[in-house]
C-alpha cells in the first residue's frame, strides 16, 4: 500500500509553547485513520497544518509524492485534499442543491466559471452525492434551514463532491444524535477503501464502528499508534488518561 | 420559512425586467418635456449606482463606501473628453481654467482626451484599473466588513482631496463645465432631449440584463458561496481573493458607466461627484429598495431621488433626517427591503413548481 500522505518532524509553535512538537504522522491509501487524544493534543492544529489554515514551524508535509508545507489553502484543496470543519460550515443562503453545485469545483477560474452555467454540471456525481448523505427530499432547501444533522451531511455531501484523495474530517458526529451517529459511521463505512480518510472524533463508540488504525495524540506528540485493542491496552496511554479507566471513559 | 412563489421563477423575473424597461422606454413618447427628460435620466444613472452596490454587497457581500471613487474618476474622465471636443488644437488648446491657473501648455494626462474614444476608454479603464489594484491589496489581506467600508471610505476621501487641490488639472472646486453637449459618431448628444434619456436607460438596461445573465452562471453562484462563508469556498478550492477583485472591479465598471452617462447629462463634473454623502446615500438606495435583488435595488434608487426632488423641496435638510429614519427602519425591520416585501405579497398569487406535484416546496433561491 502507498503512503499518501506523510508528515515528517511537524512542528507549530505560539511563541514558547508547542502545540504541536515533531510529529512524525503517515497514512496510507484508502485507509481510515482515526486521531484521538485529550483536549489540547494538538488534533485540530495538525489538520490546519496539512489544509494550510495555519503554517508550520517547522517540518515536511508530503501530500500524494509532492510536498504541500506552506501552500495557500485553496491550493491544496486542488491537490485533493478536501475538510470537513468541526463547526458545521455549509453556505446558509444557498439551496442544498448550490451548495453541491459549489462543491463541484473542478474548475476554480473566475473567468471560466462566468461562461459556464452550472446547472449541467456534474449532475451524475450530484446524484450520487445526494443519494449517499441522504438529502434527496432537501435539494430546494437553503441551507440555513437544515436541521443540524443534515447540515453535518450536507457539508461532508460538499466534500465528497470536491472527489478529494484525502478526506479530513473533524468531530463529524459533534452534536449528532444516536440515529444520525449510526447513519454517519453507514455513510463512512461506504467510503472506505475508495477514499483516504482521517477522523478527529471523540465519541469512541462511533471509532470503534468505523475504525482501522488509530493514532493517539498527547501535548502534540503520538503517544501510540495500531489497532483500538492494542492502542487501548497500552501503559503510556492509560497513564495519560488518570489509571484504570482508560480512554473509553476520558475522552 | 419563505415558500417559492412567482418572485422566485427565473422566467417571471426575466419577464418582469422586460416589462420594466420596456415601459420605462415609453415614456419620452407621453410627454414632450426637455427638462423632465433630463431629470429621469439622472434616475437612470442612480440606477446604475444602485446596480453596482447590489451586486458587490447584496450578492458578493462586500459593502463599499467608495463606489463614488469610480464614478468621480470616470466623470472626470468624460469631463475632460467632452472640454477637449470643445478645445481647438491651433487657436484654443487649452481649458481656461487651465489659462487662470497660469499652465504653460496642456499637461500630459490631458493630452489624450483629444480624442473622444480614447477619452472614454481612459474614462473606464482607468477607474477599474485603480479598483483591481486596490482590491488586491484589500482582498489578499483578507480584509472583510467594516474593515473594506472603512478603507475604500478612506480611499473616497483622498480622491476628493485630490480632486479639489490638484486646481490647475481639475479646475478644484469650480469643477469642469464642457460647454457643448457630448458628440458621439457625428451625432450631438443633447442633455435636453429624449436621446439623451434613451441613452441613459439603454445603459442601464444592457449593464442589469448583463449582471442578471451572469448571476446565472457558475461564477454568480460562487460569489453568493463566499458571501456566506469564504472560509468554506477557499477549502473547496476557491481562490476567494481573486474572486472577489474581480467582483470589485466589475462593480467599478458598472459605476465607471454611470460617471460616463452622469457627465453626458449634467455637462459639469466637480469634486461633489467624489463627495462621502454621495456614496454612502448609494447604499441606502440599494439597502432600502432590497440589496438582494437588482430590480429592487434599481427602484430603491429611483424611488428615492424621486421623492426627494419632489418633497425634498418642501422638507429642505429635515429630507435627510426623513431618509435617516427610514435607513435604520429597513436595516432593522426587512433586510430585504422593499424587494422583500413585494417578496411576500407576490407569494398569494397562487403558484405551483414546475415539475412538483408538491405544492409546499421551500424557497429555492436568495431571491433576485
Amino acid at each position: 500500500m502507498s503512503v499518501i500522505l506523510e508528515l515528517t518532524d511537524v512542528s507549530k509553535a505560539y511563541d514558547q509553547f508547542k502545540v504541536v512538537d515533531g510529529f512524525n504522522f503517515k497514512v496510507n491509501q484508502g485507509e481510515l485513520r482515526c486521531l484521538l487524544g485529550p483536549n489540547g493534543a494538538g488534533k485540530t492544529t495538525t489538520i490546519d497544518l496539512i489544509t494550510g489554515r495555519q503554517k508550520t514551524t517547522s517540518g515536511k508535509i508530503m501530500f500524494d509524492g509532492r510536498e504541500i508545507t506552506g501552500l495557500r489553502e485553496d491550493k491544496i484543496a486542488r491537490r485533493g485534499v478536501g475538510r470537513k470543519f468541526q463547526v458545521p460550515a455549509v453556505f446558509k443562503e444557498l439551496t442544498v442543491r448550490n451548495n453541491l453545485r459549489v462543491a463541484f469545483s473542478n474548475n476554480t477560474d473566475p473567468f471560466a466559471n462566468m461562461i459556464r452555467f452550472s446547472r449541467k454540471e456534474g449532475r451524475e456525481r450530484l446524484r450520487q452525492v445526494v443519494e449517499l448523505a441522504g438529502l434527496q427530499d432537501r435539494l430546494d432547501v437553503l441551507g440555513g434551514n437544515l436541521s443540524h444533522g443534515e447540515t453535518q451531511w450536507l457539508e461532508i455531501g460538499m466534500v465528497l463532491t470536491q472527489n478529494p484523495k484525502l478526506l479530513l474530517m473533524d468531530e463529524p458526529t459533534a452534536g449528532m444524535t444516536e440515529q444520525e451517529t449510526q447513519k454517519t459511521s453507514e455513510i463512512f463505512n461506504r467510503l472506505k477503501g475508495e477514499h483516504t480518510l482521517i477522523v478527529v472524533e471523540h465519541d469512541m463508540a462511533f471509532v470503534r464502528e468505523i475504525a482501522d488504525v488509530i493514532t493517539l495524540m498527547h501535548l502534540g506528540k503520538t503517544l501510540a499508534e495500531g489497532p483500538m485493542e492494542i492502542v487501548e491496552n497500552d501503559p503510556k496511554v492509560k497513564e495519560v488518561y488518570l489509571g484504570s479507566e482508560g480512554i473509553t471513559s476520558a475522552a | 420559512m419563505q415558500r417559492a412563489n412567482l418572485y422566485h421563477d427565473k422566467r417571471a423575473q426575466w419577464a418582469a425586467y422586460v416589462v420594466f424597461f420596456a415601459a420605462l422606454a415609453a415614456i419620452p413618447l407621453m410627454m414632450d418635456d426637455p427638462f423632465t427628460m433630463n431629470q429621469y435620466a439622472r434616475y437612470g444613472v442612480f440606477g446604475i449606482l444602485a446596480l453596482s452596490v447590489s451586486l458587490l454587497w447584496g450578492y458578493g457581500g462586500i459593502l463599499s463606501l467608495g463606489q463614488g471613487i469610480a464614478f468621480g474618476m470616470a466623470a472626470y474622465g468624460m469631463g475632460a473628453t467632452m472640454q477637449m471636443q470643445y478645445q481647438d488644437p491651433v487657436s484654443d488648446p487649452m481649458p481656461s481654467f487651465m489659462l487662470t491657473n497660469e499652465l504653460e501648455s496642456l499637461p500630459v494626462v490631458w493630452e489624450p482626451f483629444w480624442h473622444a474614444h480614447y477619452g472614454i476608454l481612459l474614462a473606464i479603464g482607468v477607474p477599474v484599473l485603480f479598483f483591481i489594484i486596490f482590491g488586491i491589496l484589500m482582498f489578499q489581506a483578507r480584509l472583510a466588513g467594516a474593515f473594506v467600508a472603512i478603507m475604500t471610505l478612506a480611499m473616497l476621501g483622498a480622491w476628493y482631496s485630490m480632486a479639489y487641490d490638484m486646481q490647475p488639472y481639475t479646475a478644484g472646486f469650480n469643477g469642469i463645465s464642457p460647454p457643448n453637449a457630448f458628440v458621439a459618431f457625428g451625432v450631438e448628444v443633447d442633455p435636453y432631449s429624449n436621446l439623451i434619456y434613451w441613452t441613459s436607460l439603454g445603459v442601464l438596461c444592457f449593464l442589469t440584463l448583463s449582471i442578471k445573465a451572469l448571476l446565472q452562471t457558475k461564477f454568480g453562484t460562487v460569489i453568493q458561496a463566499i458571501r456566506d462563508d469564504p472560509e468554506r469556498a477557499r477549502f473547496l478550492g476557491y481562490n476567494v481573493a481573486y474572486y472577489q477583485t474581480v467582483l470589485f472591479a466589475l462593480a467599478g465598471l458598472i459605476a465607471a458607466f454611470a460617471g460616463v452617462v452622469w457627465v453626458m447629462i449634467s455637462q459639469y463634473v466637480s469634486p461633489t461627484e467624489l463627495d462621502i454623502f454621495f456614496s454612502i446615500s448609494i447604499v441606502i438606495w440599494a439597502a432600502v429598495g432590497g440589496r438582494m435583488s437588482l430590480f429592487g435595488a434599481i427602484f430603491g434608487a429611483m424611488f428615492i431621488k424621486a421623492s426627494e426632488s419632489y418633497m425634498g423641496d418642501e422638507f429642505q435638510a429635515t429630507w435627510f433626517v426623513i431618509l435617516g429614519v427610514v435607513f435604520i427602519v429597513v436595516v432593522r425591520f426587512l433586510p430585504k427591503g422593499i424587494a422583500g416585501l413585494f417578496e411576500i405579497a407576490i407569494g398569494f398569487i397562487p403558484y405551483r413548481v414546475k415539475g412538483s406535484s408538491r405544492s409546499g416546496v421551500d424557497t429555492s433561491s436568495a431571491g433576485d
